[in-house]
């Protein structure tokens, strides 16, 4: 049973309306109705069987054609019958699982139920199976009562119109920036949503200190106040900590990564420096070689490394590419040779035998190779005492 | 106790100065005004005050501004939601924090929470629900004799004791509170609008401090608290406000808002406090009864998005299993079957457990 309010009840008892009786009353009619409407189906069933045998060469007779016209009618009346009766079962067909009772309506007491749930309510096992295909489904309405609304925010309003209190009561203001749907189109974008209401909040709190001073009530904490604070000192200390921590492990990590950067460069750098003086020093180390090969010939057997081997380091590989580039075909043999011993190996006396060695024609002078010249004669006792003192 | 604001607010209708002074001295007993300094001027001034009501200087607190609120728990709530609670009572100082409320001995907490009210002498209740083992929390804001009650469903919690908050503010002062422009009178006024201007008050309510009779106040204004709609929820902020020079522009918020416009003369804000995101679900007339006049028809309840989760998750599953032998049937009728069988071993389940 539902619990009507008692205001309610007290009415309908004065007026005399007896809301069960009605819909016992209702559902009665409903009932006789449909087996009528049964029987009558039958009857017409019966009909058609007895005058099957009427039909001329398969065309209906007219009869039946009429038959079958009244037919469908006969159906939408019945339709048109149910219309009503469907609407009660809005608010009934989701609560009726195997209830076979008659389903009561909702609370009356609220304003937004409307008169036609209380009316004809049939129960839907008792449709038949073509009529449930044509229940209409049922539309929760979900409740927006504004009057309500508006009443119960006038009896709690701490801000109104009518008292017009200042501003230093309540504190409270509404911005006036555009609203927070308009600037933050995505919700779940962290940083404009936070910078917004940021924004939203910083121009609203200038505004309320206007008003504020106006009403000459203090605003700004002066640094020297103290009292108790919603946080304690120890937290604030860790939350500087957190700061803290988090800007030097960024600079370190920042400085690291130059670090990094710059040794990588460096190496490179090293590297190619190396490559150059180990070059610098193959060069000269072969110029080195080519020339002590080239004194060798002029004094046998004394490789002094004096001066005289580095005076002339600028020494021209003319005569050694000229000479290979004339006799490069000829001299296969001498060339593989030369290769092969090429710059390493014995360190003396290893071109002794080349052909260019043989062929060189500047140590060789006519006159010695004509005769052996005279010595130079020794002076006499007196020229070199002279001479000594 | 009731009577207590009966009385107050008779003296507030008629502006006598005998009920006056008398109503104030009865009222200071159980609001505890700051002090006795205020009680005799009062006294003294009384019999200007007839003159002076419309002028700044009303002496007592209009009724509707006189508020406070019982701030509780429901039992198994999580150690954030606790947070929660003690972080708004530190913050706000016309609440009374009470014990957690006995749910599970009696369902029907609407006549306990009432009474409690009454006790206690506050017109709000602030009630925080935990369900499914802390898993989804409601909050209740009622207005406690026959006042309306909204049902909250609170989300994306954020405590005071969280290191990535930078600011601090007074334990008891009072503070501003800003409304998002979807608050605004215009835009609630109608058009299916009206809930939240009936929201809008009650958390003025909450969060607005009278500007006497409560015990422990500080003089300075020294935080913001924001209340915005957005994508039909509430979201609450609570910043310091830092005045510094012109060119104190250090947090990145101010830098980026510098780029664009000027700064608005040296305010900067710090975030300090508890954020947290409330969603409406429904209004009831009556406190902690009555007929619904609001329910929201965008909010989800967190059950169903669990449970579409795990439908979504047995979709998969289904699936997998029912194309497996979907396609064992499909090689059968397409004769692709090698004919080879398979090789069973003699530990095998098809063995084993014929």
């Amino acid at each position: 049973m539902v619990k009507k309010s008692k205001l309610l009840t007290a009415l309908d008892a004065q007026k005399g309306r007896d809301y069960e009786a009605e819909k016992r009353r209702k559902v009665q009619k409903q009932a006789e109705k449909k087996r009528r409407q049964k029987q009558e189906a039958k009857q017409e069933t019966k009909d058609y069987v007895e005058e099957d045998g009427k039909t001329v060469n398969g065309v209906p007779s007219a009869e039946q054609l009429e038959k079958a016209a009244i037919q469908p009618s006969a159906a939408a009346d019945d339709f048109e019958k149910f219309e009503d009766s469907e609407d009660g079962d809005k608010d009934d067909t989701e609560d009726q699982t195997t209830n076979g009772t008659i389903p009561q309506p909702e609370n009356t007491a609220d304003a937004s139920a409307s008169e036609a749930e209380q009316d004809s309510d049939v129960d839907y096992s008792d449709l038949e199976e073509e009529d449930r295909e044509d229940v209409v489904p049922h539309q929760r309405m979900t409740i927006n009562n504004g009057p309500a609304l508006i009443a119960s925010r006038k009896r709690v309003a701490i801000v109104s119109d009518k008292p017009k209190h200042p501003l230093h009561f309540h504190n409270s203001i509404t911005s006036t920036d555009k609203t927070a749907d308009e600037l933050i189109p995505d919700a779940m974008d962290d940083e404009t949503r936070e910078l917004m209401f940021y924004k939203i909040a910083r121009d609203a709190t200038v505004q309320a200190r206007d008003l504020l001073k106006k009403e000459k009530v203090p605003f700004t904490r002066p640094p020297d106040y103290f009292a108790e604070m919603a946080k304690n000192d120890d937290h604030m200390d860790k939350v500087k900590k957190k700061l803290y921590d988090e800007a030097s492990s960024k600079k370190a990590a920042n400085e690291a990564r130059k670090l990094r950067d710059a040794k990588k460069f460096g190496k490179q750098v090293q590297l190619a420096k190396e490559q150059e003086r180990s070059k610098e020093k193959r060069d000269t180390l072969n110029k080195i070689k080519e020339l002590k090969r080239k004194r060798k010939d002029n004094d046998t057997g004394r490789v002094t490394e004096g001066d005289d081997l580095f005076q002339e380091v600028s020494v021209d590989n003319t005569s050694s590419t000229q000479k290979r580039d004339r006799s490069g075909a000829l001299n296969a043999k001498r060339q593989k040779k030369d290769s092969k011993f090429g710059y390493g190996g014995k360190k003396r006396f290893s071109k002794s035998g080349t052909a260019e060695s043989s062929a060189d024609i500047r140590g060789f002078s006519a006159k010695r190779m004509k005769g052996k010249g005279k010595p130079a004669s020794r002076p006499g006792k007196s020229r070199r005492a002279a001479t000594r003192s | 106790m009731a009577s207590i604001y009966k009385r107050a607010s008779k003296a507030q209708a008629e502006q006598d100065d005998s009920d006056l002074s008398m109503s104030d001295a009865e009222s200071s007993s159980t609001l505890q005004a700051d002090g006795d300094d205020d009680s005799s001027d009062e006294t003294s001034a009384s019999d200007k005050d007839e003159t002076q009501i419309s002028e700044n200087k009303l002496k007592q607190v209009p009724a509707e501004l006189r508020n406070r609120i019982l701030m509780l728990t429901s039992r198994g709530v999580s150690f954030r939601h606790r947070h929660l609670l003690t972080d708004l009572h530190s913050l706000l100082p016309h609440t009374y924090l009470d014990t957690k409320l006995d749910t599970k001995s009696n369902n029907n907490y609407n006549s306990a929470l009432n009474s409690l009210a009454d006790l206690h002498s506050c017109n709000y209740v602030f009630f925080l629900e935990a369900r499914k083992q802390a898993q989804d929390l409601y909050l209740w804001l009622a207005k406690a004799p026959n006042g309306p009650t909204c049902k909250f469903h609170v989300a994306g919690i954020h405590t005071m004791a969280e290191l990535g908050f930078g600011g601090n503010c007074l334990k008891g002062g009072r503070g501003v509170v800003v409304f998002d422009k979807s608050f605004d009178e215009m835009e609630t006024g109608g058009g299916g609008k009206e809930n939240l201007a009936l929201i809008r008050e009650m958390l003025r309510g909450v969060f607005c401090v009278p500007s006497k009779g409560v015990r422990g106040m500080k003089p300075f204004i020294d935080r913001v608290i924001g209340i915005y709609g957005l994508d039909n929820k509430i979201w609450v902020r609570i910043y310091e406000i830092r005045e510094g020079s012109k060119d104190n522009i250090s947090t990145p918020e101010e830098k980026k808002l510098s780029e664009g416009a000027d700064v608005g003369s040296g305010v900067k804000l710090v975030e300090v406090g508890p954020r947290f995101i409330l969603t409406p679900i429904v209004i009831l007339e009556g406190s902690f009864g009555g007929p619904v006049i609001f329910e929201n028809k965008l909010y989800v309840s967190p059950n169903l998005v669990r449970r579409e989760v795990r439908l979504k998750k047995q979709a998969k599953y289904s699936q997998r299993t029912f194309d497996r032998t979907d396609r064992t049937r499909k090689i059968k009728d397409l004769g692709l079957n090698t004919g080879a069988e398979k090789k069973v071993g003699v530990v095998d389940d098809r063995v084993l457990f014929r």
